[in-house]
């Protein structure tokens, strides 16, 4: 088996990095549950998922988390941090 | 075979998107209506998935998952689980199709090495062998 190229949408970044994506995309700002948005914004969802599928085709580097900005997503929420032991 | 903690599982994609099918693979505890919801009173977690065929009407999705809050994938399951929007794509020609299956399980475990192990491995083979994907997205909650 060679493998199927995968992408992921993450809002988690740091905790999504644990399990070493081949290729992310981070919707800045987005909250959990939000991956492509709001209800209803099919024109931002569609982007979202078209900058998703056009990481397969960019020359990019294993592991690599890209960060987009939607600023008419309209809100900015913290990501969730990875907890640390001690 | 294990893969070094340090290695990322990379395979590369050097065709046209436009020519390519695209599956979805979702942590956010989506599944149909008709079909058994996650465990979510397991404090380990559920370690299960559902399959989506590619015809699903999205209004007969759901969402069982106590991790997240999905009022919101409530309302439109295509936040968190894009197959509406897959579909316009597909219609848009950005790619040719939409996969023959998907897949939804809930990413919540206290068993990350039966899910690496087992499930993730399980879920890989129904891509593989059954959903003539080209290229998958992955979505978490």
């Amino acid at each position: 088996m060679r493998g199927i190229p995968t992408v992921l949408i993450t809002v988690s970044p740091e905790v999504s990095a644990q399990m070493r994506p081949p290729r992310a995309l981070y919707p800045h700002g987005f909250k959990i549950g939000n991956s492509l948005g709001k209800p209803g914004m099919r024109e931002l969802q569609k982007k979202i998922l078209k900058d998703a599928l056009t990481l397969f085709t960019e020359d990019t580097r294993p592991g690599r988390f890209a960060t987009h900005e939607y600023p008419v997503y309209g809100e900015f929420h913290e990501p969730p941090r990875v907890k640390t032991l001690g | 075979m294990s893969l070094s903690r340090k290695c990322v599982p990379f395979t590369p994609f050097d065709g046209d998107l436009s020519k390519s099918t695209v599956a979805l693979v979702t942590a956010a505890g989506v599944h149909l209506q008709d079909q058994e919801p996650f465990n979510i009173a397991d404090e380990l977690g559920d370690l299960s998935y559902r399959i989506i065929p590619e015809d699903v009407d999205s209004s007969q999705l759901m969402v069982t998952h106590h991790h997240y809050d999905h009022s919101d994938a409530d309302q439109d399951i295509n936040v968190v689980f894009p197959i509406d929007v897959l579909r316009d794509l597909q219609d848009e020609g950005f790619i040719r199709g939409v996969a023959k299956k998907h897949v939804g399980y809930m990413g919540y475990t206290m068993q990350l090495k039966a899910m690496y192990e087992g499930t993730a491995r399980e879920i890989a083979n129904e891509i593989d062998k059954g959903s003539r994907a080209d290229l998958v997205v992955l979505t978490g909650g």
